[in-house]
């Protein structure tokens, strides 16, 4: 039920807010909504789609199982966070060339969980991949293109990395 | 009309798409995303908890008082004021139906809206509905196909006896006397299960109403924008004129957001009632319950064969739980009557004979979803064949050979009246074959073999797949609310630019790449450089929508068309510029160019004169502007064409069945994009996997839904589905514009067979086969306990 606002601090895609919030709002609706994030998609308000997925302290997280007065002073990335400057991020950019989205309302949470596994490794194997996504669900692409281009986002970064250290 | 270009430089080319980036970006604006004007309300509904009852009263009074509520209207209060939908007229064999988007009298469904309530903010207003108080009067319930066709069972709509909407019959001349003369019948009863279409996004609807001008403007999650626009009119009694239909980015669709539903129609209803914004944004739940569901078939099939395994004759018997209400705009028959002309596909028998009805149940209405009867279809007839097969000692690839419809056999009409101008089954076996390795699966695993506790079996499924259905064919199917062509404009604006507007919206497909592709084709310029919209139909020609593989093919054709024209008028302004005849005009790399001169003129240039803004004039009799409008309404039907290869691990300790390795061979004629044409694919294999291997929507005998969550419906995951093989085969065909079929629905037509046979081929010797979805652990126990007893 309704209760007091309680006033909350926090950091997303490197900007600060500070905002009183219901206790019971969902993160979730608190970026849709509060702060107009609106790349951040509910598809089931359950913690099974996984298409809410945002990063908390740098740990993956569902934003409809969690709410907004529990990140008071976290430091929060979403999807809108990922490419700040013009280019597309490795991630983003694979899944472009591989086709690896269609209604693309899914893809926010599968460009999240795809950066917390590349963040861990960069080596990953395709079962690793599957494991790794195995929380999100699509309908449209059958993941078979999303499982191809976080490995290919895998290989450009194995790339760059030996680039940079030439 | 046969094409002019043997070389294409956009048209089949894997061009990424134009629509990525700002979704990557998390920029998608889908209906919840949507900026909401000052003062929204938001529309929440007060569902029927029982399956079938009387209303006998609803009380508000108290949802009135909580905070944040604005107002609050039973069906009473409302229904009035709108029109009951009327999916079906009657004529021979369709009973005309009926449904009102809020039931006044007595609840049919789980579902079924009696009250709703307007609230300030979303979450006061789940507070509120909480709190709405419906007396109900409970009446007897049906919800199986048997139930509702038992003899004295309770009608669910008191006007159609018996349950039964719709019910068509069909048989070939000389039928019987082939029948009778069959060396071997096999038969089965083969049950689908009832599914669920699952877009990521649920449903959605915001509607303002301007009352200055008296105007609506409804933004909706929904594939059928002009259709809606149309039903909007009618149902409310506005001019069509003053009602715009926006689809904004949509969630994924599949045919479940191809139907009007009552929420839009409540929203705008309510929106001009009040004179401003209502939203009412589903949530998963809302989508289980009210949003349509899919298959739920049983098909009673035989099959008469010569001894030689000739396939001589088809009987197929088939019903269709449509639930509570006919789809709207599809009417009572889209699924029976689809069901019944699907199952010749791809072989060549002469003889069918079809019964074929839709049910009307206690349950959600059921409506078109991805491949619509043919998954079922197919696999009943795949199904048939393996049991043929083994009765006959034929080997299965054998009997399937000997049975395709061959290239010589073409332009081939099958046993129900299907004609097509091109198939390549042959060329697609040998393909999939080779992907699959199927002589090395063969080779790897001996008959009735147990490896580390599992059984691995291999299956093959040929199957066609009914695309681009015109104008003709929705008339054939008496399916009268829906049009069949699509249109298309294609403009070159004052700068040189390219534009367009097509009839469809999209749901993820890639349509505005696709068509980009096409433009450039006949404009010479690159795709990514030309601006497509879909979607608006304050901006967009009417058209049909998207939904039975129709976009490539149909909108396909309109933008084809359109290009055409715009491209001879530049070539004509050109022409008269350049003192040459416009056949000797090419447009290339955004300018017009003489063959084989130095002489160009680039397009701003032809756009300056073309919009009067410079010294040159047009030649006389050229009219100004540079827009080009063109409709195309394409042949009957379209026949598109697959074969699927499927490898299945059976667990015989657990009865799990995993999918180890799949390849597909596809034809849907001229690839406008093989890159999107194989995502479409792999998509439709993974709702079939899911269709055959884990989904059901489950009802008790109450008519209660007990799956009303994704932890209770299952999908397919990362885990469940491998990478998949694709081989491309591309008949040529005049029958359409550019040479284009469908390809939204190969995918999961083929799906369902492959894997269901790959599971009977696993059986093998146990003389087990499969005939009911999904193939969950429990039922492959079964199949398997006699031999291990």
């Amino acid at each position: 039920m309704t209760g007091d606002k309680i006033d909350i601090s926090v950091t997303v895609n490197g900007r600060r807010y500070r905002r009183a919030v219901e206790p019971r709002r969902l993160l979730a609706d608190f970026l849709r909504y509060d702060l107009r994030l609106t790349g951040t998609h509910v598809g089931c308000a359950h913690g099974v789609c996984g298409a809410c997925t945002v990063s908390i302290d740098g740990r993956t997280a569902r934003s409809c199982l969690t709410f907004a007065v529990q990140v008071d002073g976290a430091e929060l990335e979403t999807v809108e966070g990922l490419a700040p400057d013009a280019e597309l991020s490795a991630i983003q950019a694979a899944f472009h060339r591989n086709h690896a989205l269609q209604c693309g309302f899914c893809t926010p949470g599968f460009l999240m969980a795809a950066r917390q596994l590349l963040a861990e490794t960069l080596t990953p194997t395709e079962e690793e991949v599957r494991t790794a996504l195995s929380g999100n669900l699509c309908r449209c692409t059958g993941y078979v293109n999303i499982v191809r281009a976080v490995m290919s986002a895998a290989e450009d970064l194995r790339a760059n990395r030996e680039a940079s250290h030439v | 009309m046969s094409d002019p270009r043997p070389v294409f430089r956009h048209i089949g080319r894997p061009v990424p798409r134009q629509e990525d980036d700002r979704l990557l970006r998390g920029y998608g604006a889908y209906v919840d995303d949507l900026p909401e004007p000052p003062g929204t309300l938001y529309l929440g509904c007060v569902r029927s908890p029982v399956a079938h009852a009387r209303i006998l009263s609803i009380d508000l009074a108290e949802a009135l008082q909580m905070p944040g509520v604005v107002a609050g209207y039973t069906a009473a209060d409302l229904t009035p004021s709108i029109r009951t939908m009327e999916p079906d007229r009657p004529k021979p064999g369709y009973k005309a139906t009926f449904r009102d988007v809020m039931p006044t009298d007595r609840v049919r469904y789980v579902g079924d809206t009696v009250a709703v309530l307007l609230a300030e903010d979303p979450y006061l207003l789940e507070d509120a509905l909480e709190t709405v108080f419906v007396d109900y009067e409970a009446l007897p319930v049906v919800v199986s196909i048997e139930d509702a066709i038992a003899e004295g069972a309770a009608a669910v709509h008191d006007d159609i006896e018996g349950n039964i909407p719709f019910a068509g019959e069909y048989k070939t001349e000389g039928f019987d006397a082939v029948f009778a003369s069959a060396h071997l019948v096999v038969k089965d009863t083969f049950r689908s299960a009832r599914m669920a279409g699952v877009s990521l996004e649920p449903r959605g609807v915001m509607a303002s109403y301007d009352k200055g001008k008296g105007a609506l403007t409804l933004w909706s999650s929904t594939q059928i924008p002009h259709l809606l626009q149309a039903s909007l009119g009618e149902l409310l009694d506005m001019a069509e004129s003053r009602i715009r239909v926006v689809a904004p980015d949509v969630g994924g669709g599949f045919g479940i957001k191809a139907h009007v539903y009552p929420e839009e129609v409540i929203a705008a209803a309510l929106a001009r009632r009040h004179g401003g914004t209502v939203k009412w944004i589903g949530d998963r739940q809302d989508d289980f319950v009210t949003s349509t569901h899919a298959r739920d078939y049983r098909y009673d099939v035989e099959m008469a064969l010569a001894q030689d395994g000739t396939i001589l004759a088809v009987r197929n018997r088939l019903h269709v739980n449509i639930g509570a209400y006919a789809c709207f705009p599809f009417g009572s028959s889209a699924e029976a009557g689809g069901g019944a002309i699907y199952l010749p596909g791809a072989y060549k028998f002469a003889h069918y004979a079809y019964a074929t009805h839709s049910v009307f149940t206690n349950t959600a209405p059921v409506g078109v979803y991805r491949g619509v009867a043919a998954p079922i279809a197919h696999f009943a007839q795949e199904g048939l064949i393996d049991r043929a097969a083994a009765a006959l000692g034929i080997d299965k690839l054998e009997m399937r050979r000997k049975n395709l419809v061959q290239p010589e056999d073409l332009p081939f009409t099958n046993a129900a009246g299907i004609t097509s101008d091109t198939q390549s089954h042959a060329a697609c076996l040998e393909q999939a074959l080779a992907a699959i390795d199927y002589d090395g699966f063969r080779r790897d695993h001996p008959r009735g073999e147990i490896r580390d506790g599992k059984r691995y079996g291999i299956g093959i499924a040929c199957i066609t797949e009914h695309t681009g259905q015109g104008a003709s064919r929705y008339r054939t199917r008496g399916l009268h609310r829906v049009p069949g062509f699509e249109g298309a404009t294609v403009r070159m604006t004052a700068d040189g630019r390219l534009v367009a507007a097509v009839s469809q919206s999209t749901q993820g497909q890639g349509h505005l790449t696709v068509f980009a592709q096409i433009i450039a084709e006949h404009l010479g310029i690159d795709p990514s450089a030309i601006s497509v919209e879909e979607g608006d139909t304050a901006t967009t020609p009417f058209g049909s929508g998207t939904f039975a593989s129709r976009a490539a093919v149909v909108a396909g054709g309109a933008v084809f068309r359109a290009s055409e024209a715009l491209a001879a008028k530049l070539k004509r302004i050109a022409g008269h510029h350049l003192e040459v005849a416009p056949e000797d005009v090419e447009l290339v790399d955004g300018e017009a160019r003489v063959a084989g001169s130095d002489m160009t003129m680039s397009f701003r240039e032809l756009a300056a004169i073309a919009h009067s803004l410079e010294a040159r004039p047009l030649p006389d009799g050229e009219e100004y502007g540079l827009e080009s409008r063109a409709f195309y309404d394409p042949p009957n039907v379209s026949i598109a064409n697959a074969v699927h290869a499927a490898v299945v691990s059976v667990d015989v300790g657990t009865g799990r069945v995993a999918v180890e390795r799949y390849a597909v061979a596809h034809d849907c004629g001229r690839m406008i994009n093989p890159m999107l044409v194989a995502g479409q694919v792999h998509g439709g294999v993974a709702q079939g996997i899911g269709e055959a291997l884990m989904e059901a929507v489950v009802y008790d005998e109450d008519g209660q839904l007990l799956t009303t969550q994704l932890l209770d419906y299952l999908l397919p995951s990362t885990c469940d589905i491998p990478d998949i093989t694709m081989a491309h085969i591309e008949s040529e065909t005049d029958a359409t514009l550019g040479g284009f079929k469908g390809a939204g629905e190969g995918g999961v037509i083929g799906a369902v067979p492959a894997v269901a046979g790959a599971v009977n081929d696993a059986l093998g010797e146990t003389g087990a086969f499969v005939n009911q979805l999904p193939l969950r652990p429990e039922t492959i126990l079964a199949l398997l306990r006699p031999v291990a007893d």
